[in-house]
């Protein structure tokens, strides 16, 4: 159907009630036999009360204001800083602890369940017949959550990653320092029948969810829970209330 | 809903408050992102279904049809979430795996059936919004109910111009909501029902 301004001001004169009544009769009669007619007129009907509710309109308006304004303060945002202030809050968050989170309200966000549902690896209190000065520092360093500096010297150092345990120390000192796929790549090393792969598998889960990578995630999960080890019913937890989100 | 801090929000968004809506945009956006983009959406679908998803809250606020037992976050990543959904489904690219679409059905059943109404009315508003200024006044005035006198008077033109403006704008935006192809398949599914 084309569409002239005659078409339209019969149109919106029938809309708002201002034809006569012959006119009226006339064009009801043509909707009738020409249903491209009908539809045309109520296509326009929906069209004049959708956007006469001004109110709506305006909201909408208003959102695309504020998501031009958020991207404008984005990108002028240093990326750099942003990132450490990621990084400090997380290690703020976790500092806090489970204190807060009982006070928090339930939130389902991917971050907050990865805050709420990590805890570094914790040191074990094994004594060593290799142990050296150096060895001792990095293990103190961890354990005081000094990742950078475990960072700096297990990666100067190739040959004090020995065991898969430290592996894992260095995954999780890259988890904490904003480094996920470092830290993935580290939980991937542990072998399948290391007895440090169901743990490995924890922090693999956790990572991808810190990464909002959720399937991933899931897909670990149900392995732990699979495996049926001391991560089972944690694991059963956090994929509940994945599932949630 | 009793908490306060959730009435704070409610009540920011009813009343326009841009602080809070920014808030609130701000803490929830990136995590609606995320979902999209890992369901087979792209980064303008994203902006669109979180927006939509807002003004189908704002519109249940004023009418004063929102009950909720549950937080506005689930609340409304439930709604995007099903927007997203009906909007995936037209385009034909949804997968059924309620492992890869994570879902919670007891708080969205109540939700979906005013989804696909409002789908057509978003498709007006995105349109509309995107007119120039010009043709943003003339049909705002058109659809307050004045007629062509006055609005001649309002915006200064010439009655016969008024009225070629108005004509010349009220059919581009027809024919560019017409041309979406989200719009295209309301219409075949309501032609369809009836």
């Amino acid at each position: 159907m084309e569409r002239t301004q005659e078409l339209f001001e019969k149109i919106e004169g029938y809309l708002t009630q201002t034809l006569s009544k012959e006119e009226v009769l006339a064009f009801e009669k043509e909707m009738a036999e020409d249903s491209e007619l009908k539809r045309e007129l109520e296509k326009q009907r929906e069209l004049h009360k959708v956007l006469s509710d001004k109110d709506t309109l305006d909201f909408k308006e208003k959102l695309q204001k504020i998501s031009a304004e958020i991207k404008k303060e984005q990108s002028r945002s240093n990326t750099y800083f942003s990132y450490w202030k990621i990084a400090a809050s997380i290690i703020i968050i976790l500092g806090v602890g489970t204190l807060l989170w009982n006070n928090l309200n339930k939130t389902n966000n991917f971050s907050d369940l990865y805050a709420s549902y990590y805890k570094p690896y914790p040191v074990e209190d094994v004594t060593r017949g290799d142990t050296t000065n150096e060895w001792e520092e990095i293990v103190k360093n961890y354990s005081e959550g000094n990742y950078d500096s475990v960072i700096s010297k297990l990666e100067k150092t190739n040959s004090f990653i020995t065991s898969e345990r430290i592996r894992l120390y260095l995954g999780n000192s890259y988890l904490n320092t904003g480094k996920e796929r470092e830290a993935l790549l580290q939980f991937e090393m542990i072998s399948d029948a290391s007895r440090y792969r169901e743990t490995a598998n924890w922090y693999r889960a956790l990572t991808h969810l810190k990464l909002g990578e959720t399937n991933k995630s899931l897909e670990i999960l149900k392995e732990i829970i699979n495996y049926n080890g001391i991560y089972k019913e944690k694991a059963m937890q956090l994929k509940a209330e994945l599932s949630e989100l | 809903m009793n908490n306060p801090k959730e009435r704070k929000i409610l009540e920011g968004i009813i009343s326009g408050d841009e602080v809070v809506i920014k808030a609130f945009y701000k803490k929830n956006y990136n995590y609606i992102r995320g979902y999209i983009l890992q369901n087979s959406g792209e980064e303008e679908d994203a902006e669109d279904v979180f927006q939509d998803a807002l003004v189908v809250m704002y519109q249940k606020l004023k009418s004063d049809t929102l009950d909720i037992n549950v937080s506005i976050r689930t609340y409304f990543y439930a709604i995007c979430k099903n927007i997203w959904r009906s909007r995936l489904r037209k385009k034909r690219k949804l997968i059924f795996d309620s492992e890869l679409i994570l879902v919670n059905e007891e708080s969205e059943q109540y939700i979906i059936e005013d989804i696909e109404k409002k789908e057509r009315e978003q498709v007006y508003r995105k349109y509309f919004l995107r007119l120039s200024d010009a043709c943003k006044e003339v049909l705002s005035l058109v659809f307050a109910g004045n007629n062509m006198k006055e609005i001649a008077r309002i915006t200064g033109y010439a009655e016969g111009y008024a009225r070629k403006k108005k004509f010349e704008c009220k059919k581009s935006l027809l024919d560019n909501i017409e041309k979406d192809p989200m719009y295209q398949e309301l219409k075949i599914i309501s032609e369809k029902e009836s």
